[in-house]
């Protein structure tokens, strides 16, 4: 399988969110990477049909998707950032209801949504109406619905936001085990969620790649650019205006340990470190509107 | 596709809102009904009246007594019977009250002090045969439901306004991208809409209907509604057809403005981010026809009559004309509601399919 966009635009009046973006992607899971305001979302959209391009075009195995109609949307899974529902609906209603419009059998839509609410924790709270949910429960449905028909390609925004970190450990290994011969596009602002499970990074910035490829490789890009140093705690705060920092933690003996990005030495006693993808992230965004 | 219909209706009636309008509509027609039965009141002229359902068998006995073809005989007996036997002090016999056939009989055959004005039958309705009978519940009843039916015309909107511009709030993101989101979602919610239209206007119709039946009976519908008490001369359908007739038109245009107006609210919805901005551009224009300047002389009255409003505003859309086939202009409402509901229809499919989220 492969999904491919073809110098892919779209423009919000004068504001360019997808700016002629080329890109292949076959099995496996992406993770999109970028601040707010990045374009992720309305790349995600472009490829879920529900946003039409400025210009350019996507295709699957070589075939435009708009052509393609129910044949594209039976493979497709897709959990929105701002996942919406109906409120008076069940749990179990709402999946099942979902599976109609997704085209399973009655039967097969029953076990299938008994299954995934086991499997996202939701099956003991399966009859009560969704309004009664609290957020996390909601983004776990969410999560459900997208994975309901086994698509062949998922995309999920933001799918981790609202979660615990114990239901973070639960949907990575969802998606992990569910990720096999499939297209998953994750996007995310929590840089862990994407490490931990995707093969494969893209980064964007003002609709643009900045990077695509796997973890160690772009992070190669800042190599010999991540210190970590000890200062005093009283001076942290000063060091933190002047270098890019990306973590920070305090020991016991009244000392600091910075993480920094920097290309040269940002103090005398700083030693170069492995560059992850956190590093990275913040050596692009840092200062960038986040959510 | 089953499965897809049965959830779009249980969206639609398992919304309180919705349930609630359904409740207040059902109040309505009941309030209307109980109280235009106790507003009722018949007097023989001979000691004996009452209210309310007393009236009404006053009015019948009555009414059995004249039976019939109105002839001048009858015409005589009336003025005779009913002649007043006290001072009106002034007041145009004409407006006097004692009960439905008096009434009648007055309103078109007396003079100021109550005797005959001296017209036959043939003077005041032509060559027409007047059948004649009880006939004022019944005609309550009608004048009842064309306030009741505007009412469900607000109800119709407030139900389905938010047939898409409810899911544009988020769910619409989901809906787009599933197999059948574009295709038959599309066509389930609109089937869904014009089913529940068609249910809750069934349903009022019938609740109306049975009501009038239980209390006044099925005599008075095959009776012309031309010779009617006094609230039914002026201003009022001038064919003569039958009560039963004007029955049958109300319960047509019923389902026609339930049709049109389902198919202004898909066509609105599909356009609108916000339900309740839905709900009162829909509502803004069912009503505006009403609004316009325009008279009953002009050349666009006969166009204007035909919006959705007059379906349940059945008079004047009645009243236009009648064809050579005895039937009422009234029946132009068929291709129009079928018109607008199917653009309604094939415009919000449309609209909805290539709607882009946002």
């Amino acid at each position: 399988m492969e999904l491919k966009t073809h110098e892919l635009t779209k423009r919000y009046g004068p504001k360019i969110a997808v700016n002629h973006l080329n890109l292949t992607l076959h099995s496996g899971v992406y993770g999109l990477l970028g601040a707010n305001g990045a374009g992720k979302t309305t790349l995600m959209r472009l490829l879920c049909d529900i946003q039409t391009p400025t210009s350019g075009k996507i295709t699957l195995n070589g075939k435009d998707i708009s052509s393609l109609g129910e044949k594209y949307r039976n493979l497709l899974g897709y959990l929105p950032q701002n996942f919406g529902y109906y409120p008076d609906f069940t749990a179990l209603n709402f999946l099942l209801y979902i599976a109609s419009l997704k085209g399973l059998p009655q039967e097969q839509a029953k076990r299938k949504a008994e299954k995934l609410l086991e499997a996202v924790g939701l099956s003991n709270v399966k009859d009560r109406k969704i309004k009664t949910f609290s957020g996390g429960m909601k983004q776990r449905l969410g999560i459900a619905q997208a994975i309901l028909n086994d698509p062949r390609i998922l995309i999920l925004d933001e799918p981790t936001a609202g979660l615990d970190p114990k239901e973070r450990v639960r949907f990575r290994n969802l998606i992990s085990s569910f990720s096999k011969d499939r297209v998953v596009i994750l996007s995310t602002h929590i840089v862990s969620d994407v490490e931990y499970i995707a093969e494969e990074i893209i980064m964007m910035k003002s609709g643009t790649i900045l990077h695509f490829g796997k973890p160690q490789e772009i992070t190669a890009e800042i190599d010999g650019q991540v210190w970590e140093c000890q200062v005093p705690t009283d001076h942290a705060e000063r060091y933190g205006e002047t270098l890019n920092i990306s973590n920070l933690r305090n020991l016991e003996n009244n000392k600091t340990v910075l993480r920094v990005i920097s290309e040269k030495q940002p103090v005398q006693n700083a030693v170069q470190v492995q560059p992850t993808l956190e590093d990275l992230y913040l050596y692009y965004f840092k200062g960038e509107d986040e959510a | 596709m089953n499965n897809l219909l049965k959830f779009e209706l249980r969206k639609i009636f398992a919304k309180r809102v919705n349930l609630l309008a359904l409740s207040f509509i059902l109040a309505l027609s009941l309030m209307f009904s109980f109280a235009t039965l106790q507003n009722m009141y018949a007097t023989d002229g001979s000691g004996i009246e009452g209210s309310g359902k007393a009236a009404v068998e006053i009015d019948k006995q009555i009414a059995k007594k004249y039976a019939g073809p109105l002839t001048d005989e009858k015409v005589q007996e009336m003025m005779t019977e009913f002649k007043p036997g006290h001072d009106l002090h002034g007041m145009n016999a004409k407006y006097l009250y004692m009960n439905a056939t008096q009434s009648a009989a007055f309103s078109r055959f007396s003079d100021m002090n109550g005797d005959w004005n001296g017209l036959s039958v043939s003077d005041v309705f032509g060559d027409e045969v007047i059948k004649i009978g009880y006939t004022a519940g019944w005609l309550q009843t009608s004048q009842n439901l064309a306030k009741i039916l505007i009412v469900l015309s607000f109800v119709i909107i407030l139900i389905t306004a938010p047939v898409y511009s409810g899911e544009y709030g988020g769910v619409d993101a989901i809906i787009l991208t599933t197999k059948y989101g574009k295709t038959k979602c599309a066509t389930a919610k609109i089937m869904a809409s014009f089913m529940a239209s068609f249910f809750i206007t069934a349903f009022v119709l019938a609740v109306n209907l049975l009501f009038a039946v239980t209390i006044y009976g099925t005599d008075g519908l095959g009776c012309s509604i031309l010779f009617a008490h006094q609230d039914f001369v002026e201003g009022y359908i001038p064919f003569n057809i039958t009560c039963g007739t004007v029955i049958k038109y109300q319960i047509l245009l019923a389902f026609l403005s339930a049709l049109a107006v389902t198919g202004i609210s898909l066509i609105v919805s599909s356009l609108c981010k916000n339900q309740m901005i839905a709900f009162v551009i829909s509502a803004a224009l069912y009503v505006i026809p009403v609004l316009l300047p325009i008279s009953e002389v002009s050349p666009l009255y006969r166009v204007i009559v035909l919006a959705p409003l007059f379906y349940s505003q059945y008079i004047s859309i009645m009243s236009v004309g009648r064809m050579a086939n005895g039937w009422l202009y009234a029946v132009w409402a068929i291709p129009v509601a079928l018109m607008i509901a199917i653009i309604g229809a094939v415009f919000s499919r449309k609209k909805f399919q290539t709607y882009q989220v946002g």
